[in-house]
């Protein structure tokens, strides 16, 4: 059997009395990209953030490559530069030029003498299409444009897998595209991804399994078939109805009007 | 009837002593540029010790920074000034002094010693809130990136979140940088300082013309503190990140 590259074992999290997270397992191949979605509040961030120990989880195991990241002692500066985050709000470093954002860490953490680490942050920003903009801070960015630098961010790193959380929600209609472009490249590059999103059209694109979360547990999982086609709980059917009238069917949302105005 | 001079004429009789007020003012500065670049210090220690220091880190700092704004300067300094004498030891601090004007000019001794700690002790505490607001501004967001991409606590403090908080505390913490040189004549009251005002105390009792010495003093901290708010308002635009 091929060891996974992400193993999730029964991973559980809670903040004070809210459980955010109840025995959450999966696990992520090499290469292999996986969807998570769900309402929100559902605790798809905070798995994410456990995953890269940012909120380490209150019970559980996570494996990277076999070894237990979530064990007393266990270097969390040096896993972390294996696991890749992208954020839904970009986070970008503001003081910093789009090449400095992608470099920083290979200088900083890597300890990479700055031409070669320019060398590598350059590489990366050709892969998000951005090399021209190498030069502009954060602020001079168009949102897009930043969560590109967001990726390159990530990409530089080389690490093993990427963590994508909601990266096209904080952005205009018009500029999603080009981020979806860019992680639809990367996942056919072979990188890779565990994707909180709920671009569909991503998901069925690329997605090798699709998992809902709701109230921090999975209810169903699944290729983007099976959701498209019999996905069989309520909960799954209901919220994918209402993704469909927010962003596919048009007259269903006209239908919605319609009643609204007849009340 | 008491001769009295016009407004003018005491304004020259008054000027005629400007060594003295040159040496004050001097003094007042020297003390203020010390108070302000270690109370700097101070502050930052201070602002990272109880922004993302442990749980009794932040607890020592939360309760200096009370008591220092909790207390008039003037009792601090009498504080500082009266320590050693009442717990019985003395402290001996080397004497500096230069030539200026064809008069000693002191730069160190224990009076000085005592005024430039007090400032620094003081100004460290408000300075760090200043200090504090910055790092709160910044945000928690680029801080979790920093760490996402591997960086220690300490790296991402050092180079994600001071070089923005440095920039961004500049207007407010002009406040401080204004207000200190006013403070800093309090030192005045530990007597035994030649600043500004003891030097001006001097002048007004030997011309009696004390409305235009304090008028001297006045316009004399009125274009310091001028210059040194033009001269952070020319820091915070240089220093701008672009697009923001």
């Amino acid at each position: 059997m091929v060891e996974p590259l992400l193993r999730v074992s029964d991973v559980s999290k809670s903040y004070d009395e809210l459980q955010v997270l109840k025995d959450v397992s999966f696990d992520l191949l090499e290469r292999d990209v996986k969807v998570i979605f769900g309402p929100s509040g559902s605790g798809k961030s905070t798995l994410l953030r456990c995953i890269n120990m940012l909120n380490p989880p209150d019970k559980g195991k996570i494996f990277l490559r076999g070894n237990n990241i979530t064990a007393p002692k266990v270097d969390l500066n040096t896993i972390r530069t294996r696991i890749g985050m992208v954020f839904q709000h970009f986070n970008l470093f503001a003081h910093l030029k789009a090449i400095d954002n992608v470099s920083i860490g290979l200088r900083r953490v890597k300890g990479l003498k700055k031409q070669e680490a320019y060398e590598k942050a350059f590489k990366a920003l050709d892969r998000v299409k951005l090399t021209e903009w190498a030069d502009h801070y954060p602020a001079q960015l168009s949102g897009g444009q930043q969560q590109r630098v967001g990726i390159a961010r990530a990409l530089a790193m080389e690490p093993d897998l990427i963590l994508f959380d909601e990266p096209t929600s904080a952005l205009d209609p018009e500029l999603i595209g080009e981020v979806l472009q860019v992680m639809l490249d990367l996942a056919k590059a072979g990188t890779t991804m565990l994707v909180v999103t709920h671009e569909m059209g991503f998901a069925r694109a690329v997605a090798s399994e699709l998992l809902f979360i709701d109230k921090g547990i999975i209810i169903e999982r699944g290729t983007p078939e099976h959701f498209s086609v019999s996905p069989t709980s309520d909960r799954v059917k209901q919220f994918l109805q209402q993704l469909d009238v927010l962003y596919g069917s048009h007259e269903k949302l006209l239908d919605i009007l319609d009643e609204e105005e007849k009340i | 009837m008491i001769f009295q001079a016009n407004p003018f004429e005491q304004l020259l009789a008054v000027l005629a002593y400007w060594d003295r007020f040159l040496t004050g003012f001097l003094l007042t500065m020297w003390m203020y540029v010390w108070a302000l670049f270690l109370g700097f210090l101070l502050g930052l220690l201070l602002a990272l010790s109880r922004q993302y220091g442990h749980f009794f880190i932040q607890k020592i700092a939360i309760i200096y920074i009370e008591i220092i704004r909790g207390t008039p300067l003037i009792a601090q300094l009498f504080f500082i000034s009266f320590l050693p004498n009442a717990l019985n030891f003395s402290i001996d601090i080397m004497i500096i002094e230069t030539n200026l004007f064809n008069r000693s000019f002191r730069l160190l001794d224990y009076p000085i010693f005592v005024g430039i700690l007090t400032l620094i002790l003081n100004s460290g505490a408000y300075q760090a809130e200043y200090l504090r607001g910055s790092f709160v501004s910044v945000g928690t967001g680029q801080l979790e990136a920093a760490r996402a991409i591997g960086m220690s606590r300490f790296s991402s403090i050092r180079h994600i979140v001071l070089p923005q908080a440095l920039r961004r505390v500049i207007p407010s913490w002009s406040n401080e940088a204004a207000y200190l040189p006013k403070y800093t004549v309090l030192v005045y009251f530990i007597g035994g300082v030649e600043e500004l005002f003891s030097q001006a105390d001097y002048i007004q009792h030997r011309t009696s013309f004390p409305f235009a010495t304090y008028i001297i003093v006045a316009i004399l901290f009125l274009i310091t503190i001028t210059l040194i708010s033009k001269l952070l308002d020319t820091i915070h635009k240089r220093t701008s990140i672009p697009g923001l």
